[in-house]
């Protein structure tokens, strides 16, 4: 940071004794070409300022000349004049200067050390070197407004990367089960093959020994027992109507990894357009499918929808991010061992849509539900949130021009409404 | 029926996995499937039963809760835990409570389910006439005790948990580093090993694993405030860890476990057969070969001596 010894101008001061007419010598020398004033100082202590304008003045009056130009400076300088110590911060010279000078600007200002005269500072001089500063920090203010918005931004990606790996291990999980039969299944089947295979060549070998032209008849008996053990065995193994159900239990379990998958494409949407008109059942369906691993076991999902819901224009992926925090929230807020409950609805009237999600956990206090939108803040364990989840929702739904509010009562349950507007112009996604 | 073969339980809340591991497990056992837990406890309660292999989450009872129980009703029965989910809190509860014998990742390997069902299979016909030592068989004076930690706070904190809370005279040896648990290990006989998983930097389950391999008769405890699914997984399967406990020592816990963990040992000595029980798997990923190496020659070497 500049200081105020870069504005000093080091020049001889005036002594109470001058005349003003030596002074105003002084004034028409080039050297002092820039000096609206010159300091008065007695015994090193600055004690007034002689300036250009007031030696003017006079010598424009009638006989000025004449009248003062024999009398002692002390008779026309300011007695008062701008005195600022040189280890000022510039800022508070500049605040004291601007508030105590005159206007016009008819003087500069003495800058003193510890109240000895060291010379003349010029509020020109002051006054480019406070622009620089004012420059210097407007570069640092938006460096430092760009690192917040890569910070922030960061945040968002964390907490997105937070969600999106709680949705992959949900589908990993949901995925993980059929897959597990259906591998086993096909690894049994074609076990099963190559016995239905041995149990082909059994029963060509026999039919070759019938045909022949010189049947052996105890070879045919042992090898009809042969078939017959094998055919025990297989039954056995491989009970017809267990076929059956395996195969069909196969398809089904290829079905549901399907779905999955399909539902992951229209949960992320990832090949569809950033703003599309949707129907908000939807939106909560995929969640609830994605979410499917979280509720499972842990609550009874009562969906009281409007069937004639309005479609939006909203962006589909940043509604379907919110109700699956939503209810990812109202799953982790039921206890264990509670039979939990999950209340959705929807509703429209003629401005808005509107979702509301209830849960029967353990609520949130009044204190920090006044706080539940703000980022960083969380109830949960370490580990369980980023603390951002909610203050993002609240976020997108504010571009979507909509609202989310909630209510909450302790031992009671949470409910969060989300209303968005019928005719929408979202702001862009961020 | 061939009422001959052994006897095995599949219990998962979805049907079509429990259909597939029945069709996949019918020719060589006799196998019985459910989807309800309680349905399983009851079928157990009248019927000599092998192995039990269960799903963790399921709605009305989880895996670990049924198997607490199967080890309740039927000591005997091996206990296997196949499940997609790697939470941390059931694989505590599967060592702690369940006191279980493999842990199966779905979706499984079907030869390595196949082999794993065989052996505890096998385990427990050959154990089946095998008596449980009777209580009075358990009583004794005092067993050596080895803590494996380089935090002198968690050994004084064990060591006082010791003379306070148990009465009998064990003697607590610590160790701070591999080479002096080679040392201890030479000159005494150790009941039970209390470890860390780590000594300063390194990852010390590879002993904790052949330590158990063996000395089969050796029961150990982790004590560790270090939580990573997979590696509590690789303990319970390559190493057979008795308890699992949450650092800081918390008195109680940690003295019952003790006790626990020298009735077992005394249970071990009385009727070393039932240390089959608590067979190991080989150590799939040595992390650390040279450490697992040093530590074979070194066992190799005190049971020539």
């Amino acid at each position: 940071m500049s200081d105020l010894s870069s504005l000093l101008v080091r020049t001889e001061p005036i002594s109470p004794d001058h005349l003003v007419n030596d002074v105003a010598e002084i004034f028409s020398s080039n050297d002092y070409e820039r000096f609206l004033c010159l300091p008065v100082v007695d015994g090193g202590r600055p004690v007034g300022t002689v300036s250009r304008h007031k030696l003017t003045n006079i010598f424009m009056t009638r006989f000025g000349r004449d009248l003062y130009g024999k009398n002692s400076v002390t008779k026309v300088m300011n007695p008062k004049p701008l005195v600022i110590d040189i280890k000022q911060a510039m800022e508070r010279a500049a605040l004291h200067v601007s508030r105590n000078i005159g206007s016009p600007i008819t003087e500069d200002f003495i800058l003193t050390d510890d109240g000895e005269y060291r010379g003349i500072g010029f509020v020109l001089d002051l006054l480019g070197a406070m622009e620089r500063q004012i420059e210097r920090r407007n570069v640092e203010l938006s460096k430092a407004l760009r690192n917040l918005k890569e910070s922030q931004a960061q945040l968002v990606q964390s907490e997105k990367m937070a969600s999106l790996g709680q949705m992959v291990a949900g589908v990993a999980h949901e995925i993980n089960t059929p897959l597990g039969y259906v591998k086993n299944n096909i690894e049994m089947t074609r076990e099963g093959f190559r016995e239905t295979g041995n149990l082909l060549h059994a029963y060509d070998a026999f039919i070759r020994m019938i045909s022949s032209e010189t049947p052996d008849e105890d070879a045919i008996t042992r090898q009809m027992q042969v078939i017959e053990e094998l055919r025990q065995e297989y039954d056995e193994v491989f009970p017809e109507e267990d076929l059956i159900s395996i195969y069909d239990d196969t398809l089904y379990g290829i079905e549901q990894i399907s779905e999955m998958v399909i539902n992951l494409k229209n949960f992320s949407r990832l090949d569809q357009a950033a703003v599309a008109n949707v129907n908000l059942n939807d939106c909560i369906n995929s969640s609830l499918l994605i979410a499917k691993n979280v509720l499972k076991h842990k609550a009874e999902v009562i969906k009281q929808y409007d069937a004639q819901l309005p479609t939006i224009a909203c962006s589909p992926s940043q509604i379907n991010q919110i109700f699956l925090n939503l209810l990812t929230n109202a799953a982790q807020a039921i206890e264990d061992g509670k039979a939990g409950r999950i209340q959705i609805r929807t509703w429209a009237d003629s401005e808005f849509v509107y979702a509301s999600v209830q849960d029967n956990g353990k609520g949130i206090e009044k204190a920090k539900l006044k706080k539940i939108f703000d980022p960083f803040f969380t109830t949960k364990p370490v580990g369980q949130g980023t603390g951002l989840g909610l203050s993002i929702a609240f976020k997108i739904i504010q571009q979507h021009k909509g609202t989310i509010r909630v209510g909450s009562e302790v031992g009671v349950g949470t409910r969060f409404l989300v209303s968005l507007p019928r005719k929408s112009r979202i702001q862009a996604a961020f | 029926m061939a009422s001959d073969k052994p006897t095995i339980l599949f219990v998962d809340d979805e049907e079509r996995i429990v259909r597939s591991l029945r069709m996949m497990f019918r020719a060589d056992y006799n196998v019985k499937v459910f989807t309800n837990g309680f349905e399983a406890l009851e079928f157990l309660k009248e019927n000599r039963v092998q192995a039990v292999i269960s799903d963790q989450r399921m709605p009305s009872i989880t895996g670990v809760e049924l198997l607490r129980e199967v080890r309740n009703i039927s000591p005997n029965t091996m206990r296997l835990l196949l499940t997609g989910y790697s939470d941390l809190e059931a694989i505590v509860g599967s060592i702690n409570e369940g006191e279980i014998f493999r842990y199966i990742s779905k979706p499984w390997n079907a030869d390595e389910i196949r082999e794993t069902v065989a052996k505890a299979v096998e385990i427990a016909q050959s154990l089946e006439q095998v008596a449980l030592p009777a209580n009075r068989d358990l009583a004794g004076a005092g067993e050596h005790l080895l803590i494996i930690d380089d935090d002198p706070d968690t050994a004084s904190a064990i060591k006082q948990v010791v003379e306070e809370e148990l009465d009998q005279p064990h003697v607590v040896e610590w160790a701070v580093s591999v080479d002096s648990v080679f040392e201890i290990l030479e000159r005494k006989e150790i009941a039970v090993v209390i470890s860390e998983m780590h000594l300063g930097e390194r990852d010390i389950t590879p002993l904790i694993k052949t330590l158990k391999r063996y000395n089969p008769n050796v029961v150990t405890m982790v004590l560790t405030s270090f939580r990573d699914a997979s590696a509590l997984v690789a303990l319970i399967n390559e190493g057979q860890v008795h308890r699992f406990l949450p650092k800081p020592v918390r008195r109680k816990l940690v003295a019952k476990s003790i006790r626990d963990a020298v009735e077992r040992y005394r249970a071990l000595k009385a009727a070393p057969q039932l240390a089959k029980r608590h067979q190991v798997e080989e150590i799939k990923k040595p992390a650390d070969s040279g450490l697992s190496n040093r530590i074979i020659g070194f066992m190799r070497r005190l049971r020539t001596a």
